[in-house]
């Protein structure tokens, strides 16, 4: 290398040099970052879930016990694995109730924001109104709907109670479906406006002339949907999918600001489990690492069934289409 | 050279700027709190007569347990490095954690005397005090009782009653404040209700226990909290209440308009929670003279306040000032010395509590004080129609028990309302399902602890 540039001027030489190596030093601090805050923190909790660091003094000072922790959590029966199950099972309630509607509501909005024939007016202000509820916090958005659906004195009680439509306030969060309904709802309305861009962006990624093509046959709108949208854009879906699993099982501050947990335990997620656990008296950090080591053991576990479905269907109409 | 120089950006931006403290002959303390109150009471009052002493103030907020885990972190790790704290103050919501801990000193080994401290209200003290040793740990500058306000005009009324005096009567213990609240509900058809419910008078009614949440190690649920459970069901099933949360919205239209009589509230409550709610366009900004304008000309309840000491005398919140005991072991003659200054002199030196209560008007852990400021005509307050808040705040401090606070009451007041007097008060569940929902809760929160 060196012998055949030696002909070109030296200037250049310098140059094409010493500009290669610049792209480390750039993201040496993303690197930096990544590896202190987050990679140690992760080892670190797989290594506190083996101790008995249960109370806060214990956290640096701690002995390696093996999987006692684990053994109690699945140790059915008893309280604090029947409490980290029964909240397990209230994730996974709240986020299917959230999920369905969103996936539902972003791929209608999409095909009608993409629709060729439908030609839509005022795109643009829909898709930021529709994405707006993404930029406001979760935080501001639980304590929002916990004033709004308070009790006794409330607006929506007042607004139910001035419509004649209840004559007494109606307490909403110590029911379990309202409440339970309401994290969903909010979970929903969050998210479905940035599924619905990732959507679109997937439909646009298509070419455009399989949709001419399908004009051309005389294809209807719900046809090419289901025949040529759907399964075009599954890889997207799939991506879709796993996010929100993600998201939806290490659900957090909905239900830890608008309802804590309340009523009866119905919506307490895992997250919150593992927080009670973790962070409030008694600080039991072995027990909240072990949850935390389950939990993230069920999402990789379900993230790889589900890209493996969906991949390997995707896989064999490429061969196909190939053939 | 420029990758030099580049890798030194990366790596100044990493490291920030790090402080070095100067050599010099003078102390330095390093004290944490979670607000800025003791650093704007150590520019006032302290530094101007220290100038050997050099304070390092630290705030991280208790929100999100911000300062609990920095706290343990350091006592944890480095609990005897320069950057640890000497003096850390501690809140009421903590300071049982801390205080029944190793890594609060016991102010004996600083020279604090039980001579020194002889003065400090009563229930501050045992709560800033060891349960297992009785070793004193943390002292406070302030005391936190809580008395009953009520409305004036709703009493004379609805109850007839013209002075405080016939008002403590009818709440002197909870069957006559239950009467009462009957009472008041007849006579106002529905209108006023004489709490906003069962929830907010936990603060008070808890500390008729006799025995706190957890005794040798076990729990212990007071004979007396299945009369508070009565109390919630009458409360809430006969309409004896507005039915809401203490800290909802509820609760702030009672101050504001003729929903409520009474509020259970300490020392603070009173000035920073009901004042500046009082009307219905009155905020925290405003002075007393801006706030009764205010309320005479949108609506409000400002000067109709009075103050009676209620059923049971009781305490809620406060600070408390400890010592870090690691450091306190590595210290220097000198530096014990000026940590007992500094804890005596915000906790018990009249030259600085007498001044900090007439610029303030908080009210102030030492009964010396407490007794002179009330010997000196005390502190009428307008907002309660020139009633002396001192006097009566100072017979609640004294008749409150602080040997019933324990590490664990946050969470187990939180528990015990969300499993049992919520659902029990709501008829939702019965007792016995809700107590067990509660044990259930505490054997799976509290792995240590007996549940019988």
């Amino acid at each position: 290398m060196t012998k055949k540039t030696s002909a070109i001027s030296p200037k250049r030489k310098r140059k094409s040099i010493s500009y290669d190596k610049y792209g480390y030093f750039f993201v040496a601090p993303f690197f930096i970052v990544f590896l202190i805050f987050q990679l140690y923190p992760i080892f670190f909790t797989f290594r506190t879930s083996l101790t008995d660091a249960a109370g806060w003094e214990k956290i640096l000072d701690n002995k390696i016990i093996g999987f006692g922790n684990f053994a109690k959590l699945f140790d059915f029966g008893t309280e604090i694995s029947n409490f980290f199950w029964r909240s397990l099972g209230n994730t996974v309630i709240m986020w299917v109730f959230n999920f369905i509607p969103q996936i539902g509501m972003a791929l209608i909005l999409a095909s009608w924001f993409t629709d060729t024939r439908m030609r839509l007016k005022f795109q643009g202000g829909f898709k930021v109104m529709i994405f707006m509820p993404n930029i406001i916090t979760a935080a501001t958005i639980g304590i929002l709907f916990m004033s709004l659906f308070n009790y006794p004195v409330a607006p929506v009680n007042t607004l139910l109670q001035q419509f004649g439509l209840s004559n007494a306030p109606i307490e909403f969060m110590r029911s379990t479906p309202i409440a339970r309904g309401l994290v969903s709802f909010i979970q929903f309305w969050m998210w479905y406006g940035n599924t619905m861009i990732i959507m679109i962006a997937g439909i646009l990624g298509i070419s455009p002339s399989l949709f001419e093509a399908a004009l051309v046959d005389g294809c209807s709108s719900r046809q090419t949907f289901w025949k040529i949208t759907l399964p075009l854009i599954k890889p997207i879906l799939l991506y879709n999918l796993v996010t929100s699993l993600v998201g939806g099982l290490t659900m957090f501050d909905i239900p830890h600001l608008m309802t804590q947990g309340q009523p009866d335990y119905t919506t307490n997620t895992v997250a919150r489990f593992i927080y009670q656990q973790g962070f409030e008296t008694p600080n039991n950090f072995n027990i909240a690492s072990a949850a935390s080591v389950i939990l993230f053991g069920i999402i990789v576990v379900c993230s790889l069934i589900l890209s493996s479905i969906m991949k390997d269907r995707s896989d064999k109409k490429v061969r196909r289409m190939g053939k | 050279m420029k990758k030099v120089v580049s890798l030194l950006m990366v790596l100044m931006l990493l490291v920030g700027c790090a402080s070095f403290a100067a050599a010099e002959e003078e102390i330095v303390l390093n004290v944490w709190s979670f607000t800025n109150e003791l650093e704007g009471m150590i520019a006032k009052y302290y530094a101007p007569s220290h100038p050997n002493v050099k304070i390092n103030y630290v705030i991280y907020p208790t929100d999100g347990g911000e300062y609990t885990s920095k706290v343990d972190n350091i006592m944890a790790s480095a609990a005897a490095s320069d950057e640890a704290p000497d003096i850390f103050t501690l809140e009421a919501a903590f300071v049982k954690k801390y205080v029944n801990s190793s890594v609060t000193a016991d102010l004996a080994k600083v020279g604090i005397t039980e001579a020194d401290t002889a003065s400090a209200i009563p229930v501050m003290k045992q709560i800033g005090t060891n349960t297992a040793t009785g070793e004193l740990k943390g002292l406070s500058w302030q005391a936190t009782p809580g008395a009953l306000m009520y409305r004036a005009s709703l009493a004379e009324k609805y109850l007839g009653v013209k002075t405080p005096e016939e008002f403590q009567a009818l709440v002197a213990d909870w069957d006559l404040f239950m009467e009462t609240a009957a009472l008041v509900n007849e006579a106002s058809e529905g209108a006023t209700k004489m709490v906003v419910g069962a929830g907010d008078i936990w603060n008070a009614f808890n500390f008729g226990r006799e025995q706190g949440w957890v005794v040798d190690g076990k729990l212990v649920i007071d004979d007396i909290l299945y009369d508070y459970l009565d109390l919630a069901v009458e409360l809430e099933q006969d309409d004896l209440s507005n039915k809401g949360n203490a800290w909802s919205e509820a609760w702030f239209l009672g101050m504001k308009t003729d929903t409520t009589l009474c509020f259970f509230l300490p020392t603070w409550g009173l000035h920073y929670t009901l004042k500046p709610n009082c009307g219905l366009t009155t905020n925290d900004t405003m002075s007393d003279e801006e706030m009764k304008a205010a309320c005479e000309a949108d609506g409000g309840t400002y000067g109709d306040w009075r103050m009676v000491a209620g059923p049971v005398g009781y305490s809620w919140g406060g600070t408390w000032i400890g010592a870090n005991a690691a450091k306190v072991e590595a210290a220097s003659d000198a530096k014990k010395a000026a940590i007992k200054d500094f804890i005596l002199f915000f906790t018990m030196s009249e030259e600085f509590l007498y001044q900090y209560a007439l610029d303030s008007g908080d009210f102030v852990g030492n009964n010396a004080i407490v007794d002179k400021i009330i010997a000196e005509g005390g502190t009428p307050n307008p907002f309660l129609g020139g009633q002396d808040h001192y006097s009566i705040f100072a017979e609640a401090a004294n008749l409150a028990n602080g040997a019933i606070m324990t590490d664990y009451d946050e969470k187990m007041n939180s528990l015990w309302s969300d499993y049992v007097t919520t659902p029990y008060s709501k008829m939702e569940k019965d007792l016995d399902t809700c107590i067990a929902d509660f044990k259930a809760q505490v054997t799976a929160q509290f792995p240590e602890l007996v549940v019988e």
